[in-house]
């Protein structure tokens, strides 16, 4: 049957590029937190000088989060109705949201402050109460995205902890970049075994992703019209499939398995900071691909 | 006597609907809503080729959800839907966060370039409070629209939702629409472009998106 459109009303898309760039700080800040608990909540010793480094970066990330949200408003300056409590939808994993992207930043300065003065047994308590902050205020975007039930892209019991595991990566890469960077700049020298450590964590990590993204695509494709017109458009995405699977994903992966790549620390930098991009094209291609399936 | 709760309706009868637009100009003009946006709209499709060949229209506006997704994630309550059932927005405490936009199944906000808040067609709440009729429902040439009480049995929409086949705008996703279509066409309702050509229609769909040159009215 040939069918030809007379006419239609399609809306613009109502989001600007701050939705995935706050997702992608959002994620840092979470990703390299968890990565500065490891030592002072969860004991692993050898972690211990990463700990300070990880947690100034995010809460220096955090400071940009809030800030491209709030830019995104096309009413910036009513930001604060989102913390008046009668105006809580109980519904609403945004208002979530909100309070928790106001409580961790000031639980995270805390716990900075008690790594500062070196209090081990207030830095494990605070880090304690921050951990499930931190993963929290990433985890509710990836709920918000999954609530949706208008778009099938979205709408997938996957979409947190995708979004928990690619926040976590790119933590990890950051503080790959950083660590070079310090034990380039500074006098104490980190130990061998936490880069390995680290490299390890990516390629573990990099193969989560890889299989949410492939159970992802699998589960949509065989779902309705919906989900098979937003992987057709996924695949024909150059920043999805080229810039999330092939350079956000597989390269990396590939220089970090590869031992030539693997012992040449500027191939390990190159891998981590196209792990940082890929996670960021991955928010990127999330948000828009979603808006790309024309509703109606 | 307890006077009883409205719910209000619409139903919308596609063999009387002859694409003249004329709710879409009435809405506009009643709302005062911007150019390049629209609150309520038809949507046109060609069914076929000469000489078997129709034009199909679908009345589009706000189904007025009954569990309507964008309440559930506003983030302040601005949208709500009042105990008439009307889903409204208060402009005043719109944040302009975009998420009811992103989560409505229906494509029916968009952001006001005056207001800078989300809007919607809010079946005329000015009109019905005061005892009136929406605007399109009013200038409807063919009377293809009927307004009415859900909850009141003799009502005409109640009628004719009784007597007829009717259906709702995708029901599977738990929205229970209150504006009912008669007849109206299978591949009218939904997306119409699912093939294989997929970014073709895509770019052919972004060229109908409204574009920078529909802020002209700013200058």
């Amino acid at each position: 049957m040939d069918i030809s459109v007379l006419f239609n009303v399609p809306h613009e898309c109502p989001w600007k590029i701050y939705i995935p760039l706050y997702f992608y700080f959002t994620g840092l800040s979470a990703g390299s937190f968890i990565l500065s608990s490891l030592s002072t909540v969860f004991g692993i010793k050898k972690y211990k000088p990463l700990a300070f480094p990880a947690a100034l970066t995010s809460f220096v990330l955090l400071m940009l989060a809030p800030a491209c949200l709030i830019f995104d408003l096309h009413q910036p300056l009513r930001f604060w109705h989102t913390l008046v409590p009668s105006y809580f939808n109980k519904t609403a994993a945004l208002s979530y949201g909100t309070w928790l992207l106001t409580l961790y930043p000031i639980a995270n300065m805390v716990y900075i402050w008690f790594i500062f003065i070196k209090d081990d047994r207030m830095m494990k308590i605070m880090g304690t109460i921050t951990v499930p902050l931190a993963v929290s205020v990433h985890a509710y975007t990836g709920f918000a995205f999954a609530l949706v039930r208008g778009r099938t892209w979205w709408h997938s019991a996957l979409m947190p902890g995708y979004f928990l595991t690619s926040a976590i990566l790119s933590g990890v890469a950051l503080l790959v970049v950083v660590a070079f960077i310090m034990n380039r700049f500074s006098k104490k020298k980190f130990d061998e075994n936490v880069f390995s450590d680290l490299y390890n964590m990516m390629i573990g990590i990099i193969l989560m992703d890889l299989f949410w993204v492939l159970s992802f695509g699998l589960t949509l494709g065989l779902s309705n019209t919906d989900g098979l017109a937003s992987i057709i458009t996924a695949i024909h995405d150059p920043l999805y499939l080229w810039g999330e699977i092939v350079v956000g994903m597989l390269t990396p992966l590939f220089l970090l398995i590869f031992p030539v790549t693997r012992r040449n620390k500027v191939w390990v930098t190159v891998s981590a900071i196209l792990v940082i991009c890929g996670v960021f094209l991955m928010r990127y291609s999330l948000v828009f691909i979603g808006f790309e399936i024309p509703l109606s | 006597m307890e006077k009883k709760v409205k719910k209000w309706g619409m139903v919308i009868d596609q063999r009387k609907c002859v694409g003249c637009h004329t709710c879409t100009v009435a809405c506009k003009s009643e709302n005062n809503v911007p150019l390049g946006y629209w609150c309520s709209w038809v949507k046109g499709i060609q069914k076929g080729k000469y000489p078997d060949v129709k034009n199909f229209f679908l009345r589009r506006l706000c189904n007025h959800c009954d569990t309507p997704p964008c309440v559930e994630v506003c983030p302040v309550e601005a949208t709500v839907r009042r105990a008439d059932g009307v889903v409204t927005i208060y402009y005043g405490k719109c944040i302009g966060c975009g998420m009811c936009i992103a989560a409505c199944p229906y494509d029916a906000r968009f952001f006001n370039p005056i207001r800078h808040t989300a809007d919607k067609c809010t079946f005329c709440t000015h009109r019905i409070d005061a005892g009136l009729l929406p605007a399109c429902v009013t200038s409807c040439i063919g009377r293809a629209l009927t307004f009415g009480d859900l909850n009141d049995r003799e009502s005409e929409v109640s009628r004719l939702i009784a007597d007829n086949a009717t259906t709702v705008i995708k029901p599977e996703l738990r929205t229970n629409p209150k504006v009912y279509y008669i007849a109206a066409d299978k591949d009218i309702m939904g997306r119409i472009r699912i093939s294989e050509e997929y970014p073709e229609a895509i770019e052919e769909y972004h060229k109908t998106v409204p574009s920078k040159p529909s802020d002209y009215w700013k200058k």
